[in-house]
């Protein structure tokens, strides 16, 4: 595992979550950011939490597009705050 | 995000959303325009993407989204109208190296742009249907750049000039062509066709249409389509480096048409250089190099295929009406094959074996052979030389390739029952003087015409060679069963079956009587073992063998034929003797027995006989004696042979008379089959059937058949419809 092959997330509450190249590319958002970024995206609106949940996203999406096909759950105190998130970075 | 929804429970969160909006939007732009001026002035790094995409999100969020696309539009424009300036200014040919910089820059930037303002690209635009981003700064550079009035015309100009530059060989900058082409391709396919590839192709069709006539002019044909085809490789090689793939068809069209199509004809018939003079000289390289180039052309080989057929077809007459060709029969048949050969290899070698080409060979070949009415007859001569003397020594896999030459003239024949005639008594003469050189390659002719005619044609073919080998076993019996005649002279028996061998009126001779008797002890024996048969002698078809001393003592060992031993043998009992006498005494017919006698008493070298007096032709009144002064360097002397010879005008009378009376039973057969199956048919439809079911023997001429449809109804085969005269019908 490279560092060039991972990217750097940071919450609005400049929490760093470091996650695989592979896994951002699934926003395509953030995979356009990455590549500017030089690695580092930061986004100030968005909290660790959901920033967390997102990440977690990205992984269980890469499994699912490889054949495991597991459910992703999703706390409803979340849900809210969860579905702007998408709609932002387009995922 | 989060912070907002968190507002949306208190109050304040509307009103400060409601102050914050028209500012907003200003503060919100101005941030985005000021990133696009960066972008476009190569400041990228210091931008947080993140942030600008965050700004767009926002306005297309609150409903800003049309001020965000008119804003881009807007700054977009302005920016390219600058750069269009810097293009305008460059100068000379640093233009293009420009405007390719230029290009390069802006797609970056677009690419930069569209990623910040993807949210809006993906929602507001689809909705509103107005044009995405990427498209949209393609249009924008295509209309400020590419259509402004000082750079579209320029521009072209330029690479039509570097393309005329590469075409009188200079060397170009193909990668900046590759980029500016490419630049047109993207902004759209009508582009790249109304801005470049249409000035280009006419501009080329001129320059080709130029170079054609220059060219025309002072080369010949090889040397005219040798550049022809290095200019047509050239474009198609330009098209791969820098051109539209779809652009090949097009610009190869016009190098065909203004290179070949508009000068075929003249190309073709050119003196000294054209068509005809390399079939002539086997100039497979060239005509290889024309029939590959002409056939990009709408009948450009059609064109060369009449060329040829006409050509051959003119040759081909003049080889069969030539008489100094015609005199020595083998040597025209040589010459036949030849030629076929050379025309085999031109097409396999320079016309890649195409089919309509051997086509028209074969018919060429079919109309001339049959121009002659010999050609059968000299076919079979052919043959027969070969089997006497041709092939000896001759390697089995070669005797098959000469064979199955000779079988392939044999398929144009439209005669083939005149052949089948000729070649039996050329067969039979071979066979019967043992003079064919290979059993195998007869039988293996045999076969082949046996599967190109069927059996029919072959069977009496076959039955002369069984009756050769049953009489070998016959005359094994006869010795073995007459022991006490092995000291006497050899009697070797041929018997033939009469139906098999060519008909020949048979006179017989006073044999001497030695062999008389020996002749009569063999059909004693043969009929004893063969009852319910029929013996008769074919004095003038066999040979003998007969020891001889001459005056001075030399001895010679004489190979003549049966009418010409009895006239040797006659010398036996007498020193002079006259014309006369000897016809009386011999009994042979009156012509054979003068050539006999020439050929004996005239010939240089052969003459065993000596005549009073020395003329040339043999009188009645002349007297014959033995040669004693007889000399020849060789102990064995053949005299008089029965070789197989071209026919002299009566003989050929005779034997096409025989021919049309068989085939007169052969139309009648036809005739009768056609009518039994039918029952009921006109006049034209059994002409047709029964020369149909001909072809494969002979051209049948309507006439004929109509003649023996007339025949028919006499004997009650056929009878005529009584309301319609044109229709007959079969009565049982």
């Amino acid at each position: 595992m490279k560092r060039k092959d991972t990217v750097k997330l940071i919450s609005a509450d400049e929490m760093e979550f470091i996650i695989d190249k592979d896994a951002a590319m699934v926003s395509q958002t953030i995979g356009g950011f990455a590549e500017m970024e030089l690695g580092e995206v930061t986004f100030p609106e968005i909290s660790a939490v959901i920033l967390e949940k997102i990440c977690q996203y990205f992984y269980w999406a890469l499994q699912y597009s490889r054949g495991k096909e597991t459910e992703f759950h999703i706390e409803p105190e979340l849900t809210l705050e969860l579905m702007m998130a998408p709609n932002y970075l387009h995922t | 995000m989060s912070n907002q929804k968190k507002r949306n429970f208190q109050i304040e969160a509307f009103k400060h959303r409601v102050v914050v909006d028209p500012k907003y939007a200003e503060k919100t732009w101005s941030i985005l325009e000021h990133a696009i001026h960066e972008i476009y002035n190569h400041n990228a790094s210091g931008l947080s993407f993140e942030e600008l995409y965050r700004n767009a999100y926002n306005m297309v969020l609150h409903k800003f989204g049309e001020k965000l696309y008119s804003g881009l539009v807007a700054t977009m424009t302005a920016h390219l109208k600058e750069i269009s300036k810097s293009i305008e200014a460059a100068q000379g040919d640093l233009f293009l190296e420009e405007l390719n910089r230029k290009w390069n820059d802006h797609n970056k930037a677009l690419q930069m742009i569209r990623d910040i303002l993807m949210y809006m690209d993906r929602t507001y635009i689809p909705n509103t249907h107005k044009t995405p981003v990427h498209e949209l700064g393609l249009n924008l550079w295509r209309d400020n750049v590419i259509h402004s009035s000082k750079i579209q015309s320029r521009l072209l100009s330029m690479l039509l000039e570097l393309v005329h530059r590469e075409r009188t060989g200079e060397v170009i900058d193909r990668g900046l062509m590759r980029n500016i082409i490419k630049m047109l391709m993207d902004l759209g396919s009508s582009v790249y066709q109304e801005d470049f590839e249409k000035p280009f192709l006419e501009v080329s069709a001129e320059f080709y249409m130029g170079e054609s006539q220059k060219f025309i002019e002072c080369c010949d044909c090889g040397d005219y389509l040798k550049k022809a085809e290095l200019r047509l490789n050239e474009e198609i090689e330009r098209v791969t480096h820098y051109l539209d793939v779809k652009s090949e068809v097009k610009i190869t069209n016009v190098v065909e048409k203004e290179m070949i199509a508009n000068h075929m004809m003249r190309l073709v018939h050119m003196e000294n250089s054209g068509l005809v003079n390399m079939l002539l000289d086997d100039k497979y390289e060239d005509l290889g190099r024309m029939y590959n180039l002409f056939r990009r052309v709408p009948n450009g080989l059609s064109t060369i295929r009449d060329v040829m057929t006409s050509h051959l077809r003119e040759i081909g007459k003049q080889l069969v009406t030539d008489a100094e060709k015609l005199r020595d029969p083998v040597e025209f048949v040589q010459r036949l094959l030849d030629e076929k050969d050379k025309y085999d290899s031109i097409i396999s070698q320079a016309f890649s074996n195409d089919k309509t080409f051997q086509n028209a060979l074969n018919s060429s070949f079919e109309y001339f052979i049959n121009l002659n009415n010999r050609s059968p007859e000299f076919i079979s001569l052919y043959v027969d030389d070969k089997l006497r003397k041709g092939l000896k020594g001759v390697s089995e896999e070669d005797v098959e390739i000469i064979l199955d030459k000779v079988m392939m003239l044999f398929r144009y024949l439209q005669e083939k029952d005149v052949f089948e005639k000729y070649y039996k008594q050329h067969l039979a003469k071979r066979l019967l003087s043992g003079k064919t050189v290979s059993d195998d390659a007869e039988r293996s002719l045999i076969v082949k015409l046996k599967t190109e005619c069927g059996y029919q044609f072959t069977s009496k073919l076959e039955g002369m060679f069984t009756d050769m080998k049953t009489s070998q076993d016959t005359m094994q019996g006869f010795y073995a069963s007459h022991p006490e005649l092995t000291d006497g002279p050899t009697l070797v028996v041929q018997v033939l079956t009469t139906g098999s061998w060519p008909t020949q009126p048979s006179i017989t001779c006073n044999l001497p009587a030695e062999m008389s008797a020996l002749c009569e002890k063999f059909r004693s024996y043969y009929l004893g073992t063969h009852t319910g048969r029929r013996l008769s002698w074919q004095t003038n078809m066999g040979t003998a063998d007969i020891k001889a001393t001459f005056g001075k003592g030399q001895k010679h060992e004489l190979n003549v034929s049966t009418y010409q031993m009895c006239v040797l043998m006659l010398f036996n009992n007498a020193d002079r003797l006259s014309y006369k006498e000897v016809e009386q005494a011999t009994g042979i017919p009156a012509s054979d027995l003068k050539r006999c006698l020439q050929s004996m008493a005239c010939v240089k070298g052969k003459n065993v006989l000596r005549k009073e007096p020395m003329s040339k032709d043999i009188g009645e009144d002349d007297a014959f004696f033995v040669n004693d002064k007889f000399t020849s360097k060789f102990y064995k002397v053949k005299i008089g042979t029965v070789v197989a010879q071209k026919e002299s005008e009566p003989e050929k009378q005779e034997t096409r008379q025989r021919v049309e009376e068989d085939r007169k039973p052969q139309i009648e057969a036809a005739i009768v089959r056609i009518m039994k199956s039918r029952r009921v048919l006109d006049h034209n439809n059994i002409i047709a059937e029964v020369t149909k079911q001909l072809q494969s023997r002979f051209l049948a001429n309507p006439t004929e058949i109509k003649k023996r449809i007339e025949s028919l109804i006499e004997r009650d085969f056929l009878e005529r419809d009584n309301n319609d005269r044109k229709l007959y019908r079969y009565l049982a």
